[in-house]
C-alpha cells in the first residue's frame, strides 16, 4: 500500500457500471481503491427510462451495425436485455468483490441516467465514473453522466477511461496554493507508488505568488522528494486547451485536481474534458486528513 | 599290380616346424593383419569399390567366419579416408506443404552448426519480437490507426446526432444498436405525450426519424469496411514491425550461408513465415494444448511443439567422418535401412513431423560404404525390397511401414527423398548368392561383383607368417597372452587340419580364433606369462572332449558287442566300413559292418539301404557303379547269373555319400570269391566302374574313429586304414595315431585301385586278365570268374529245366 494511504477518508466508494468497456474500466479502479482503502463498494446500475420509453413509441426502429434492415424493438425485450446488462454488471461486481474481499453492494435503479447515478451514490465519498458511457456521440468528449456529476454536489469524482490504473507510475497535479489544490496533492502523493514521478504544475496567477506557492507546496511535498518534478506555468493562465496542452507535454497518468482551486471550475471541467487522462476531481479536504 | 606300401609317419602328419617362423612370440610381430589367401576376393572388392557406375554393388561371398567382414573393412580403412566427405543432410519444415518436409544438403559439418544457428535465432526472437511490438513506437502506431477508425465512426454519428438534436431528436444506444426517439428538454417523450400531439406533428417526427435511420443505416453499411481496413492496416503494422525486427537476424545468418543457395532459399521461407506467425513469439496465454502435453504454463519456450516449425532435423552430420563414410548395419530392418517417421502419443492420437523423422543406415552411409549381412537382410521384412528400390531409383524415399500397409491411419509424413550414392556391400555364405542370381532378376543388376572368398589358402611360408600375424592381431586386439611360436606353429598345423588338407591352411578364422582364445584360458590356468603348444594342443583336446559324448556312447556300445564290428579275425562277405558323423561343428568317424551276400539271380545289386528308403541317392549311385564294375569285368562272355545284396548292419538311420562304395565292393567280391577279408583292416574310398578308388571327405576323423576302437580293444600292429591314395594330401592325423604307426601298431594302406585293396584285405593277389580276358586261378579274380561261371551254368541248366516242365504241362 502506497504511504499514507491508510490515512485516506475514502470510506465508500460508488461506481456507475452500464457495461460500456469505460465503465468496466472504472469497475477495476473503483474495487483497486476499495481495496487500498478497505472502503465499501456500491455498484449502481441505471435502467434507462429513455430506452424504455422509446421502446414503446409506435415508429422506433432498432438499427443494428451487422444487419441491414431496421427492426421494431419489443419493450419487453428490452427488459430483458437490461436485465441481463444489470446482471452482467453485478456479477463483475461480485468478481472484484471475491477477488479483492470487499464489502459491497449492487443497486439498479430505474430513471434519467445522471440523476439516478446522484442520487444513489449520495452517501459514497468517491463517484467512479466512465469518461463516457453508452451514448454514441460522447465519444470524444465527457459523458452526460459525468457532465452531471462534475455540475452536482458529488464529493469527490474519479473519471476512469480504458488503459490507465488509477495508481500509477506517474501522476500530475494542478496546485495553486489553495486549500482544495493542497488536498488534491495530498491524494496524489498517497496513490503514488514507490518510485513513480510526480509532476506538479504550479500555476500563479501573479510572478510574485511563485515563491509563496512553492513555499505552500513545500509543507506537502518535501523539495528533495524523488520522482517530484515542479513545472512553472506563466502567471494567469486559464485557458484549458494551453493547459491540456502542457498536461500531455508533461506525459503524465492520472491527472489529480479540484474545481474549487483558485482557477473556474468551468476551466477546470473543460479542462477534464479535453485531456486524454483519467481524472480524480478533488472537491474539499473533507476526505483527506 | 603290386600292393601299395603303408604310409610313412611323416606321410600322416604335416608338421610346422616352430624354428621356420622367424620371431619367438607374437609380442615380436606388429600386430598388423595382412589380407592371406584371398587375392581374387580382394581383387574383387578392389574392382567393385573403385568402380562408380551404377549397379557395381559387391557380394562378398564365403563361409561364415571366413574374414569377409574383416577383409572389407580393413580394405576400407585404408581406402575410404582419401575419398571425400559427403555432405549433411537435414530436414527442415516446408513452409508452404507442411507434410512434405524439405530435405537440405549442407557442406559436411554445417548441419549442426545450421541447427544451432536456427535454434539462437529463435530463442532471441523471444526478445527481439516482443520488444519490437511492446515499442512506444509500435504501440502509437497501433493506436493511431484504432483512433482513426474510432473517429471515422464517431464523427459520422456525431455528426448525424448533431442532426437529429437539431430537430429535438435524440440518437440513443439500445443494447443491440442504435435508435432514434423524439427528445423534450433531454429526455425522450413519453409515449402518451407522443400519442396527444397533431397528426401533421407525429408524421414529420416520424418523417425525419425515417430519414435519419436511412443515413444511420448508410453509415452502419460503412463500418464493416472501415474494420477491415483498419484491421490490414494493423496487419501491415504487424507485418512492417516484424519484419524489420526480424531482417537483421537473418541477413547475418544468410551471410554466414550465403553459398549454399538451398539454406538461402530456406531462409527467406522461414522469415516470411515468422513474419505472418509473429504472434507466436510474445507473450500470451498457454495453448491448453501445451498444458495437455505437459509443457509448464506461462511463458512460451523452445519447447513448445509450435517453434518445432523452425527446428533442423539433422539426418546426416558428418562433421567428424574422416572421407567416405563405412556403416555396417547389424540389424538391417526396413526402417533401419531407410530410415522411418516416429510418432508421438498426444491425448490418445499420434502425431508426427518433421523432427520425429529418423535416418537410417543409408543416409549415413550416403557417399561411402554399407556393409549388411545378406541372411538377416532377407529375414527383415521388406527390407531387401527397400534396399534395391533406394539402389535402382539412387534416392532413399521415407515410408512408414505403419503408413504402407495401411497399420496406422494418422496423418503422416512424405519427407522429400534424398540422392543416393552408395556402394552396398552384402555379406553372405554362396548358397545365397547362388539363390538370389537364380530367382531375383533385380540382383544381378545391382549387384555385379562377387567378391568369392577361398574356404582355404595354401600352407605356403608366406600364408604361414600371414597366420601368424593374425594370431598376433587377436591377441593384441583382445589383450591375451602372446603365443610363442612353438604354439603358433601347433595353430599353424590346426589351420591344416580344419582345411583337411595338409597343404593348406583354413581360412575360418572363427575357429582359429575361438581356438587362440581357449589357449589362452589354459595357459592362464597353468600360470604361464605365454601361450604354449600344449596350451594349444590342450584347448584342441578340451573341445573334442566337450563335444564327444556321442562317440564314446557308440565306442561303449562297440566294445561291448551291442554294435558288432570284429576287429580281429577274417570274414567272407563282410567288412568294415567308415562312415563320420556330424555333431554340430565337430565331426568323428566310427567303422560300420557291411555285409554282402550273393545268389543266383539276374545281374542286379540290391542295396538294402535304398530299398529301405534308408539310403541317400548318392549312396544309391556307389552302389549301382558296382554293377557296372562287375559287369564290365566279369560279364563280357556270359551274363552276370547273380544277385548280390549289400547292407550297411545295425544302422538305424540314414546312409549317405559314396565312399563306402569300395568298401561294398569288397564285400562283395568276398562272398562271390569265397576269400575272408581281414576284419582288423578298414576301408574307405568310392569306387568308379573301373575299379579306380577315388578320394573321399573326412578320411582324417574315419582313421582316428577306427583307430580309437582298435586301441581300445588293443593294438596289435596288424590293424589299419585303407584309403584312397588321393587322400593322402588331406592327412593330418592326432599325434596319438601318427605315433601308433611310427611304433608299428597300425598302418594307413593307400590304394588306387580295387584290385590294390582286395589283395591287402584278403591276402590273395587279385589278379591279372590274360589276352583272353581271362583270370589266374587262385586270384580273387579268377575266383570271382569261376564262381559266376559256375552260377550261370546252374541258371541255364535251372531255365531249361522249368522251360521243358512248362511244354509238359501245358496251360489250359
Amino acid at each position: 500500500m502506497p504511504e499514507g494511504f491508510k490515512n485516506i477518508l475514502f470510506r465508500h466508494i460508488a461506481v456507475a457500471i452500464d457495461c460500456s468497456p469505460h465503465s468496466m474500466a472504472s469497475l477495476a479502479a473503483a474495487a483497486e481503491l476499495a481495496k487500498l482503502m478497505q472502503a465499501e463498494l456500491t455498484g449502481i446500475f441505471v435502467e434507462d427510462i429513455n430506452l424504455l420509453r422509446m421502446a414503446e413509441l409506435p415508429f422506433t426502429h432498432e438499427i443494428r451495425i451487422y444487419t441491414s434492415e431496421p427492426e421494431k424493438i419489443d419493450p419487453s425485450c428490452l427488459e430483458r436485455s437490461l436485465r441481463l446488462q444489470a446482471r452482467e454488471a453485478e456479477a463483475a461486481l461480485e468478481h472484484y468483490a471475491g477477488q479483492f474481499m470487499l464489502r459491497h453492494s449492487f443497486k439498479v435503479r430505474r430513471g434519467m441516467v445522471p440523476a439516478e447515478v446522484m442520487s444513489a451514490s449520495t452517501e459514497a465519498d468517491l463517484l467512479v465514473l466512465g469518461r463516457s458511457g453508452r451514448s454514441p456521440g460522447c465519444r470524444k468528449g465527457l459523458g452526460s453522466t459525468v457532465k452531471s456529476a462534475l455540475a452536482g454536489n458529488a464529493k469527490n469524482i474519479l473519471i476512469m477511461r480504458t488503459g490507465f490504473p488509477p495508481s500509477g507510475e506517474s501522476m500530475l497535479v494542478l496546485y495553486d496554493g489553495s486549500e482544495a489544490s493542497g488536498a488534491a496533492l495530498r491524494i496524489a502523493r498517497s496513490l503514488l507508488q514507490a518510485g513513480g514521478e510526480l509532476h506538479i504544475i504550479i500555476l500563479p496567477k501573479t510572478g510574485p505568488d511563485v515563491q509563496i506557492i512553492e513555499k505552500k507546496l513545500s509543507e506537502i511535498v518535501p523539495a528533495d522528494m524523488p520522482g517530484a518534478e515542479l513545472h512553472v506555468l506563466p502567471p494567469g493562465l486559464d485557458d484549458s486547451a494551453v493547459l491540456a496542452r502542457y498536461i500531455h507535454m508533461a506525459g503524465s497518468g492520472l491527472v489529480v485536481l479540484s474545481d474549487r482551486m483558485s482557477l473556474p471550475a468551468e476551466t477546470v471541467h473543460s479542462l477534464i474534458g479535453a485531456i486524454a487522462y483519467p481524472v480524480l476531481l478533488v472537491r474539499g479536504p473533507a476526505g483527506v486528513p | 599290380m603290386q600292393p601299395p606300401s603303408k604310409l610313412p609317419p611323416e606321410k600322416l602328419y604335416r608338421t610346422c616346424d616352430p624354428e621356420s617362423l622367424a620371431f619367438d612370440t607374437t609380442a615380436d610381430l606388429d600386430g598388423q593383419v595382412k589380407p592371406a589367401g584371398q587375392e581374387r576376393a580382394i581383387e574383387a572388392i578392389a574392382f567393385g569399390m573403385g568402380i562408380k557406375h551404377d549397379g557395381f554393388n559387391l557380394f562378398a561371398l564365403g563361409p561364415n567366419g571366413t574374414g569377409k567382414q574383416s577383409a572389407i573393412t580393413s580394405f576400407l580403412e585404408r581406402t575410404a579416408p582419401a575419398l571425400p566427405i559427403p555432405s549433411d543432410w537435414c530436414y527442415v519444415n516446408n513452409f508452404e506443404k507442411p507434410r512434405h518436409p524439405e530435405a537440405l544438403q549442407l557442406p559436411a559439418g554445417k548441419a549442426v552448426q545450421f541447427a544451432r544457428d536456427m535454434e539462437h535465432l529463435v530463442e532471441a526472437l523471444f526478445t527481439v519480437l516482443p520488444a519490437a511490438f511492446s515499442s512506444e513506437e509500435y504501440q502509437a502506431q497501433e493506436k493511431n490507426i484504432r483512433e482513426k477508425f474510432q473517429e471515422l465512426q464517431s464523427d459520422a454519428i456525431g455528426s448525424l446526432e448533431e442532426e437529429a438534436a437539431k430537430k429535438n431528436i435524440a440518437l440513443i444506444r439500445t443494447p443491440a444498436g442504435f435508435a432514434f426517439a423524439p427528445v423534450k428538454k433531454g429526455e425522450v417523450i413519453k409515449p402518451e405525450e407522443f400519442m396527444q400531439l397533431a397528426r401533421e406533428e407525429k408524421d414529420a417526427i416520424e418523417k425525419d426519424i425515417e430519414e435519419l435511420k436511412k443515413a444511420l443505416q448508410s453509415i452502419m453499411g460503412q463500418i464493416p469496411k472501415w474494420q477491415r481496413e483498419t484491421q490490414e492496416r494493423i496487419k501491415e503494422l504487424n507485418r512492417n514491425i516484424a519484419s524489420f525486427a526480424l531482417k537483421p537476424l537473418v541477413s547475418e545468418l544468410a551471410g554466414t550461408y550465403k553459398t549454399i543457395t538451398e539454406a538461402i532459399g530456406y531462409l527467406k521461407a522461414l522469415e516470411n513465415d515468422i513474419v505472418e506467425n509473429f504472434d507466436q513469439f510474445l507473450d500470451k496465454e498457454p495453448d491448453p494444448r501445451e498444458l495437455y502435453l505437459g509443457l509448464p504454463p506461462g511463458r512460451l519456450s523452445m519447447k513448445s511443439p509450435s517453434f518445432n516449425r523452425y527446428r533442423v532435423n539433422v539426418i546426416v552430420d558428418n562433421s567428424r567422418t574422416i572421407g567416405a563414410p563405412v556403416i555396417y548395419e547389424d540389424k538391417p530392418a526396413c526402417q533401419n535401412l531407410v530410415g522411418d517417421i516416429e510418432h508421438l502419443s498426444q491425448m490418445g492420437t499420434l502425431v508426427t513431423d518433421f523432427t520425429l523423422i529418423k535416418p537410417g543406415a543409408l543416409h549415413r552411409a550416403n557417399g561411402g560404404y554399407l556393409l549388411v549381412d545378406a541372411r538377416r537382410l532377407l529375414l527383415e521384412p521388406l527390407a531387401y525390397e527397400a534396399l534395391k528400390k533406394a539402389l535402382r531409383t539412387k534416392q532413399i524415399r521415407i515410408e512408414s511401414l505403419g503408413q504402407l500397409y495401411s497399420l496406422i491411419s494418422t496423418v503422416s509424413l512424405e519427407p522429400e527423398p534424398i540422392p543416393l550414392d552408395v556402394k552396398v556391400i552384402l555379406l553372405g555364405d554362396r548358397s545365397l548368392y547362388y539363390l538370389l542370381n537364380d530367382y531375383d532378376p533385380d540382383f544381378s543388376e545391382l549387384f555385379k561383383v562377387a567378391a568369392d572368398f577361398e574356404d582355404d589358402m595354401p600352407s605356403s611360408e608366406e600364408n604361414r607368417t600371414a597366420y601368424a600375424g593374425i594370431i598376433s592381431a587377436m591377441v593384441r586386439n583382445d589383450r591375451l597372452r602372446h603365443f610363442d611360436r612353438g604354439a603358433v606353429a601347433r595353430i599353424i598345423e590346426q589351420g591344416s587340419r580344419l582345411a583337411r588338407d595338409a597343404a593348406k591352411l583354413t581360412t575360418h578364422l572363427q575357429s582359429i580364433y575361438d581356438l587362440v582364445h581357449e589357449a589362452d584360458y589354459h595357459a592362464a590356468a597353468a600360470q604361464r606369462p605365454v601361450v604354449l603348444a600344449v596350451d594349444v594342443q590342450q584347448a584342441i583336446d578340451a573341445k573334442k572332449s566337450r563335444s564327444s559324448r556321442v562317440q564314446e556312447k557308440i565306442r561303449e556300445a562297440t566294445l561291448k558287442n551291442i554294435i558288432l564290428i570284429d576287429t580281429d579275425s577274417e570274414k567272407t562277405g563282410q567288412i568294415n566300413g567308415l562312415a563320420v558323423y556330424a555333431m554340430g561343428e565337430e565331426s568323428f568317424g566310427q567303422p560300420g559292418k557291411i555285409t554282402a551276400s550273393v545268389r543266383l539271380g539276374k545281374g542286379e545289386v540290391i542295396d538294402i539301404e535304398r530299398e529301405v528308403e534308408m539310403g541317400g541317392p548318392i549312396h544309391s549311385k556307389g552302389v549301382m557303379i558296382l554293377s557296372g564294375f562287375l559287369g564290365s569285368r566279369f560279364a563280357q562272355e556270359q551274363p552276370l547269373s547273380l544277385s548280390a545284396s549289400l547292407v550297411f548292419e545295425q544302422s538305424y538311420s540314414g546312409v549317405e555319400g559314396d565312399s563306402a562304395s569300395s568298401a561294398e565292393l569288397y564285400a562283395l567280391l568276398s562272398a562271390l570269391s569265397g576269400a575272408p577279408v581281414k576284419q582288423y583292416l578298414a576301408v574307405t574310398g568310392s569306387v568308379n566302374q573301373y575299379g579306380e578308388i577315388q578320394a573321399i571327405g573326412g578320411v582324417n576323423e574315419k582313421i582316428e574313429g577306427f583307430f580309437d576302437l582298435c586301441r581300445a580293444r588293443g593294438l596289435s600292429g596288424k590293424h589299419g586304414v585303407l584309403i584312397p591314395a588321393s587322400n593322402i594330401d588331406n592327412l593330418m592325423l592326432r599325434t596319438d595315431v601318427v605315433d601308433a604307426v611310427r611304433d608299428g601298431l597300425f598302418s594307413v594302406y593307400p590304394v588306387t585301385h580295387a584290385d590294390e585293396g582286395i589283395e591287402i584285405l584278403t591276402g590273395i593277389p587279385a589278379g591279372s586278365p590274360d589276352e583272353n580276358g581271362r583270370y589266374p586261378d587262385g586270384t580273387i579274380n579268377g575266383m570271382v570268374m569261376a564262381r559266376l561261371q559256375d552260377m550261370a551254368l546252374k541258371l541255364r541248366k535251372f531255365s531249361a529245366t522249368e522251360e521243358n516242365g512248362k511244354n509238359r504241362n501245358p496251360v489250359p
